[in-house]
C-alpha cells in the first residue's frame, strides 16, 4: 500500500503546483480578456432577475417580480439600442428558467462592457420601501480558505482521480472571483445609477450597497444589481405594475447606464 | 502479555459493576417521583433556574430593518450544538414584542454542528426556502438574523453555515449566496 501512496502523494503535490500556476494564468487571462469596456467592447448585458419556477418577491396583490423585472428590462433594452451604440442581450426576453451561472456566463460571453441585474425588492417588514443599488462584496478571507482547502485538498493526492477533480475546483475558484476584479467599477456604477434612481422615481433613496448576490460573482466586467422599490409594500407594488413607472426605472437605469459609459470613454 | 490480562479484566469488571451501581442509583424511585413533583420550595426554583440560559435574539425593526435584540431563556444543556439548536428555534418563533420575524414560522431546525476552526452548520428544513418571500432585503434579513444571533450567543461560533435539508443551497432564494460560511454583520445591529 504505501508504495502505491507515495507516488500518488508527489503526483498531488505536483498537481497542487500545476494548479496554483494554472490559476494565476487563467486569472491573468481573465483580466487580460476582459478590460473595462474598451472601445471595441458593445455589449450591454441586461438581466431580468428571476423566471419561470423561480417568481421571485410577491406582492400582496399578486403582482410577481419576475414579471415587473422584465417588464423594465425590455423598456431599458429599447431605451439602449435607440440612444446608445451598444448592443444588449437580454438573459431572458421571456418568462423563463435561467441558472444564475448562465447568466454570467452571457456576460463573458458577449465580453459585455457591462452587466445589469434588475429586481424589485422583496421584504419581511411590511412598510420597507425605496431602491437601492448593489455591488459585490468580497469576503476576502473567504476565498483564502478557499484557496487553502484547495490546496489541501491536492495536496492529499487520493490517486488520479482528483485530476478531475481540480479542474473543476479550478474553475469553480476562478468563476467565484471574476468579478472582484472589477468591485471598484462596479462600486462606482452602482453609485451612478442610484442617483439617477433618487432623481425619477421618488422613491426613498436607501443608497448602495454591497451584498454577496450569486448572480454578480461569476461576471467579469463591471456589474451591479438594482432593487427598484418593494414589491412586498402595496403601494410600492401599484407603483410597480405601473407602465410609467417602469418606463422611468428604465429611463433611470439607461441614465445612469450611458453617464458611465461616457467616463469610461473619457479615462 | 497473558500475566496482564487477569487482572486487566478483574479491575475493569469491578469498573463496570460500580458504574452500573452509579447508574441504577441516579434513577431510582425516589428522585423520579421528586423530579415529577412541580418545585414549590425556594431552593428547587433556584434549581430550575440553574439549569436555564438567558440567550439574545435579533429580530428586525419595521422602519429600518435594523436589528434590535430580545432575551430569552433557553434550557442550559452544555451542549452548544443543542443550545444553538434551541437559539434557532426560539428565533423561529418569532419575536413576542410584536417585531417582523427574519424567518418564515414554517421554517424547522434541523442540527447545528460546530467545527473545531468555529464554523457552525445550521441545517434547516426545506420551508426555510420554500415559505420565504424572496427578496434581497427579506434574504439579507434571515442570513444575518441566524448569523448574527449564533455568534453574538457563542464565543465559539465564528461563522456559519446554513444548510436546507442537509445540504448546501446555491442561494437562499435567488439572491444572497449560500454557499459559502458567513461571519457575523453587526453593523445591522441598531444603535439606538
Ligand atoms: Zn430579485
Amino acid at each position: 500500500m504505501r508504495i502505491i501512496d507515495r507516488p500518488n502523494k508527489k503526483g498531488g503535490t505536483r498537481t497542487a503546483k500545476a494548479g496554483i500556476v494554472l490559476v494565476a494564468a487563467a486569472l491573468g487571462a481573465l483580466l487580460f480578456l476582459c478590460p473595462a469596456a474598451s472601445a471595441q467592447q458593445r455589449t450591454i448585458v441586461l438581466d431580468p432577475g428571476h423566471g419561470g419556477l423561480d417568481v421571485g418577491a410577491k406582492g400582496k396583490f399578486g403582482a410577481v417580480e419576475k414579471d415587473v423585472v422584465l417588464a423594465i428590462s425590455l423598456k431599458l433594452k429599447a431605451l439602449i439600442e435607440s440612444n446608445l451604440d451598444y448592443r444588449v442581450v437580454l438573459t431572458r426576453d421571456k418568462d423563463m428558467d435561467v441558472s444564475l451561472e448562465n447568466r454570467a456566463a452571457l456576460a463573458n460571453n458577449n465580453d459585455a462592457a457591462v452587466f445589469v441585474s434588475l429586481h424589485a425588492n422583496g421584504s419581511f417588514r411590511k412598510k420597507a420601501h425605496g431602491s437601492e443599488t448593489f455591488f459585490l462584496s468580497l469576503n476576502s478571507t473567504d476565498e483564502e480558505s478557499r484557496k487553502l482547502a484547495y490546496q489541501e485538498n491536492t495536496a492529499a493526492g487520493v490517486g488520479d482521480r482528483i485530476v478531475e477533480d481540480d479542474k473543476n475546483l479550478i474553475q469553480m475558484i476562478l468563476w467565484d472571483m471574476a468579478q472582484s476584479a472589477y468591485v471598484r467599477q462596479s462600486s462606482r456604477l452602482a453609485e451612478i445609477i442610484q442617483r439617477e434612481l433618487n432623481v425619477l422615481l421618488a422613491t426613498e433613496n436607501r443608497g448602495i450597497k454591497q451584498a454577496d448576490f450569486k448572480v454578480l460573482r461569476g461576471v467579469a466586467c463591471p456589474a451591479v444589481l438594482v432593487e427598484a422599490a418593494f414589491i412586498s409594500n402595496p403601494e410600492e407594488e401599484q407603483r410597480l405594475i405601473d407602465d410609467a413607472f417602469q418606463a422611468r426605472v428604465a429611463d433611470a437605469v439607461f441614465r445612469g447606464l450611458s453617464a458611465y459609459l461616457r467616463l469610461l470613454r473619457r479615462d | 502479555m497473558a500475566k496482564f490480562r487477569t487482572p486487566l479484566v478483574i479491575l475493569l469488571a469491578v469498573l463496570l459493576v460500580g458504574l452500573v451501581y452509579l447508574f441504577i442509583a441516579s434513577i431510582s424511585p425516589e428522585r423520579i417521583a421528586n423530579r415529577a413533583e412541580t418545585p414549590e420550595t425556594p431552593a428547587d426554583v433556584a434549581l430550575l433556574a440553574e439549569e436555564t440560559r438567558t440567550v439574545t435574539l435579533f429580530f428586525p425593526r419595521e422602519d429600518d430593518g435594523l436589528f434590535v435584540p430580545e432575551t430569552r431563556s433557553i434550557p442550559a444543556s452544555g451542549s452548544i450544538a443543542q443550545e444553538a439548536e434551541a437559539v434557532l428555534n426560539e428565533l423561529i418563533k418569532g419575536s413576542s414584542k410584536g417585531l417582523p420575524s427574519a424567518l418564515p414560522p414554517e421554517a424547522k431546525v434541523g442540527q447545528v454542528f460546530v467545527t473545531k476552526d468555529g464554523t457552525a452548520y445550521a441545517d434547516f428544513s426545506k420551508d426555510l426556502v420554500v415559505a420565504h418571500p424572496s427578496g434581497s432585503d427579506a434574504e439579507t434579513s434571515t442570513v444575518f438574523a441566524i448569523v448574527d444571533t449564533l455568534a453574538f450567543n457563542f464565543k465559539s461560533i465564528k461563522k456559519v453555515f446554513i444548510l436546507v435539508d442537509g445540504e448546501e443551497k446555491e442561494t437562499l432564494n435567488g439572491h444572497v449566496t449560500l454557499d459559502r460560511a458567513f461571519t457575523p454583520d453587526f453593523s445591522l445591529v441598531a444603535k439606538d
